[in-house]
């Protein structure tokens, strides 16, 4: 365009004056400092200013203890390279699915003990029940696959792949209500704030294909929205905003705005975007906020995704035994069938971290009528997921969990009758499963007692969970902080042991 | 901060500083006795200037000396006599060498043994004060005869003969606390190196509470997170290790803080017995039951040239870093590279024993480009999906020790391929998705 393109970048228009002059304070400032004290100054600032380690930006004094955080990673040889997390969001029923409890049967509509209860806090929902009565599941249950392990008839296709499974029946967390419960086995703590796993991982890692986003999410459009789903738990919280997780929408434009308005070739977008980055790297430079870089790495990510999204949803060329594998829903864009089968796609870009959330798991009431529909929205395609990724050999190096936030009660929220009955929230127990990438597969670990209420063998904890979760990325959970605020902040918070018997 | 910096800094300069007085007045005092001999009558004449040059030199120790003692925590009785004589000592020195100015003679002449005798006065006053100065630095029973004739507890023979505070506690303290918690530098008023000095404690209070770990101010200091500004040792000195905290935590709890315990008294199942074995070195380091031990393959070299990295990723490959020590690379060739396969051999060769997971996966390979396969040795994971390979790449592939899976789906491979793979008995996977293999 310009012939002043080689010139140094300092436009001189009046909306630059206020930049253009903090910019000359700065540069005063610093030199005039550097005459004066150059000995004291030197001890103070001496590795900052002569060293080649990237310069840390004011507002994050601790640049350089950070960058000696991140260069430490991998503290151990990883064994997965990707994460798919299946989440189950509502807490399902444990009683329906995985934890088989025959003797239930025996007990139906009698009181929970106390002795079982053992003092548990109960909901707001069910506290004023006069009578807790035990019910067992309405739905049948049979062994699967060589390790004969016991599973629901409502997932027939789960039970088909059960030997790739590692079950863990006795995963516990500390939150009775959803809110603080997501959030918890999110970023490991109750509280708003901190950042996902999927952020966490995404900044100790880095990326893989810097085309597409490290951490991406994916929310079916086909559950009942009985829970809310909100940004935040995908969100960075204090990490730099660039290791979000990005949401893809469900329908047929999973990013809005990729393609090109009417009249405009997008032939100088780059040219643009140069432009662009060199205007806001101009405020950095007189700002030093972190959120400006965040967002140049924003905008040239969007960049790169004009061609890499298309491309990645794009399943033209998928042959029709893939849509039969995961099930009527894969064809029709934002089910969780075609999230799952869009997930295997992301995969196989070497997509770091996806996310799928599926609501609909809250029964608090008409158990019986509504777990046969939600269990069939997932389970094929769940099935397919495994069966998809084991056949690419993708199995080999990505890690599967499937699980919500909590499990539920034993005794039935709400009257009792034969054909109908509610479970409340249980945090105390509940099932989860990982397959794959370093997990041992056709595996149940950890037990419940007889009323799937309290843990008698393995208990693990939501920060064991997420300390297992990153062993397996090769990363110690103990060693991947980040100060904020002056405290340094991990996702397991100050707990979390591996579960070394669960590791391959 | 600067200003402060540069007193911390200037203030340990003191103990060089002060011996340049000692040198320079001792001297003075020399060349004083040695003038009454006829031989060296001549030397008189430098005694002034040699008296200046100790006055100049003590004044700076004073002043270096003053700014250190406002950083430690010395021991104030000892410090104020240091200070005092040390500061009457560059006085007594700046006057003796008034005395002997021209100026000062026309006056008052100051009759040579009167000089003589002041002078040596002042070497006795510097060496007093020298005396406290070395207190206050290396402890007051540094230079004793107690220290003397003190008998070093023996190292125990056996775990059995061991006692608990005398042979571990004590020696651990001796060695992380005693540098600046002692007689003569008693930073905090606290003295760590024997059980009275312990159960007294400092500023804040007793350092332990026998039987209470909560309110053993020792133990909450050294388990602080080390940036806080009470976390013990200070000043990055080496800080307790994990056995050691365990040590003298059992003995605060269980053992009451009391001298005298011997090891022999504690059941073997209690598991500090066998720390202390460790710590006393009777017994190799346990397995640590928390540490994450992984089964790593010892013959992969331990590092590697970082520049090759560099060359890997410049001819277009994803690289990844599976482990720093020894270096372990997950390298991937993008699909559809369009890059050549001598290109891809000649980058990966010189790493050949690092790469342990391969992805070629998309590249249009043929069993002839790939002739390489064999030469990485220490490849666990390999990718050859999607690459017109035959059953001929798998003569490579039995050679390779370590492989543990290998994808060769939508390839050439058929059932014979898959059989001579067999008699790798270290491949577990193998992965023939979409071949005539299946």
């Amino acid at each position: 365009m310009c012939d002043h393109h080689e010139e140094k970048f300092r436009p001189n228009t009046p909306d630059f004056s206020k930049l253009n002059r903090q910019a000359g304070r700065r540069n005063f400032l610093t030199q005039t400092s550097m005459g004066i004290g150059a000995l004291a100054l030197g001890s103070l600032l001496g590795n900052r200013l002569f060293s080649n380690a990237p310069k840390p930006v004011i507002g994050n004094a601790s640049g350089d203890m950070e960058q000696e955080i991140l260069k430490a990673i991998p503290h151990f040889a990883p064994k997965a390279k990707r994460v798919v997390y299946l989440f189950m969001a509502g807490g399902p029923s444990q009683f329906e699915t995985f934890d088989y409890k025959p003797v239930l049967e025996k007990l139906r509509g009698q009181n929970l003990p106390d002795s079982v209860r053992n003092g548990q806090r109960l909901t707001g929902m069910s506290s004023g029940q006069a009578l807790l009565p035990v019910v067992p599941s309405a739905f049948r249950f049979n062994q699967h696959g060589e390790s004969r392990t016991w599973i629901s008839d409502l997932l027939p296709y789960t039970a088909k792949v059960v030997d790739e499974l590692c079950i863990i029946k006795s995963i516990h967390s500390e939150a009775i209500n959803h809110d603080p419960a997501i959030t918890f086995l999110q970023t490991g703590n109750q509280l708003p704030g901190r950042p996902s796993i999927g952020s966490w991982l995404s900044y100790g890692l880095g990326s893989d294909n810097e085309n597409l986003p490290t951490f991406i999410v994916l929310v079916s459009k086909d559950a009942s929205k009985d829970q809310p789903l909100y940004a935040r738990l995908w969100g960075n919280g204090f990490l730099p905003s660039e290791y979000q997780g990005v949401q893809f929408r469900s329908g047929k434009d999973p990013v809005l705005f990729l393609n090109n308005p009417e009249g405009y070739d997008g032939a100088d977008r780059k040219e643009m975007l140069a432009y662009l980055t060199q205007l806001n790297q101009l405020q950095n430079s007189v700002y030093g906020d972190p959120e400006i870089d965040a967002r140049i790495a924003q905008y040239e990510m969007a960049f790169r995704m004009q061609t890499s999204v298309p491309d990645v949803i794009d399943v033209k060329d998928e042959p029709d035994e893939t849509f039969d594998l995961y099930g009527p829903g894969s064809r029709d864009a934002g089910t969780y069938a075609a999230n799952c089968l869009l997930a295997r796609k992301l995969l196989e870009k070497d997509v770091k971290f996806v996310q799928l959330y599926h609501q609909g798991w809250d029964h608090h009431g008409s158990l019986p009528a509504n777990m046969p529909g939600q269990c069939r929205s997932i389970d094929q395609a769940t099935g397919a997921l495994i069966t998809d990724l084991k056949q690419r050999g993708l199995l080999e190096d990505t890690l599967v969990i499937w699980g919500g936030e909590f499990g539920r009660t034993v005794y039935s929220q709400g009257k009792l009758t034969p054909t109908d009955y509610g479970r409340d929230h249980h945090p105390r127990c509940f099932t989860m499963w990982m397959a794959g990438a370093g997990v041992k597969p056709g595996i149940t670990f950890g037990e419940t007692d007889d009323f799937s209420y309290n843990i008698v063998k393995d208990p693990v904890h939501v920060h064991d969970f997420q300390a297992t979760l990153l062993h397996l990325m090769g990363i110690d959970h103990e060693r991947l902080t980040y100060k904020f605020q002056g405290r340094r902040f991990r996702l397991t918070d100050v707990e979390g042991k591996v579960v070394r018997d669960i590791l391959t | 901060m600067i200003l402060l910096d540069i007193f911390t800094f200037s203030g340990r300069l003191h103990p060089l500083i002060v011996h340049l007085p000692i040198g320079f007045i001792l001297l003075a005092l020399l060349f004083n006795l040695l003038s009454y001999s006829r031989n060296f009558g001549y030397l008189q004449q430098a005694v002034p200037l040699t008296l200046l040059t100790g006055f100049i030199a003590a004044v700076l120790a004073a002043v270096f000396g003053y700014l250190l003692s406002l950083k430690g925590d010395y021991d104030v009785d000892a410090l104020n006599r240091h200070k005092v004589s040390g500061i009457s000592l560059a006085a007594i020195a700046g006057l003796l060498y008034f005395s002997t100015t021209e100026f000062f003679l026309k006056e008052i002449p100051v009759p040579r043994p009167l000089f003589s005798a002041l002078l040596t006065g002042l070497v006795v006053l510097m060496s007093y004060s020298g005396h406290q100065g070395a207190g206050l630095t290396h402890g007051h029973d540094y230079f004793t005869m107690q220290v003397l004739l003190k008998q070093e507890r023996p190292k125990p023979a056996n775990l059995e003969s061991a006692l608990l505070f005398e042979d571990v506690v004590q020696p651990i303290l001796q060695t992380k606390c005693a540098g600046c918690h002692r007689s003569g530098k008693s930073k905090g008023d606290l003295v760590l190196v024997d059980l009275p000095g312990i159960l007294k404690g400092g500023k804040t209070g007793a350092a332990v509470q026998p039987g209470n770990l909560d309110s053993s101010e020792l133990i909450r200091r050294v388990m602080l997170d080390p940036n806080h500004k009470d976390f013990m040792p200070a000043d990055g000195k080496p800080p307790l290790t994990s056995n050691e905290l365990q040590l003298i935590s059992w003995w605060i709890m269980e053992g009451k803080a009391e001298p005298g315990k011997a090891l022999a008294s504690i059941p073997d199942t209690v598991a500090i017995k066998a720390v202390a074995a460790q710590y006393l070195g009777f017994s190799p380091a346990p397995a640590a039951t928390h540490d994450i031990t992984q089964n790593i393959n010892p013959d992969i070299p331990a590092t590697a040239d970082t520049t090759l990295l560099g060359n890997l990723r410049k001819a277009g490959l994803t690289v990844r870093l599976m482990l720093h020590k020894p270096l372990m690379l997950d390298v991937t060739l993008p699909a559809g590279s369009g890059i050549p396969a001598a290109n891809v051999k000649t980058s990966i060769l010189p790493l050949a024993k690092h790469i342990i997971w391969l992805n070629l996966s998309g590249n249009g390979f043929s069993d002839n480009d790939l002739d390489f396969l064999s030469a990485l040795s220490n490849m666990e994971k390999l990718r050859l999906d999607k690459n017109p390979v035959t059953d001929k790449i798998c003569g490579q592939l039995t050679e390779l020790k370590h492989l543990e899976a290998a994808n060769l789906n939508e390839t050439g491979i058929t059932a014979t391929g898959l059989d001579q793979l067999k008699k790798n008995r270290a491949i577990k996977r193998v992965y023939s998705w979409r071949t005539a293999a299946r």
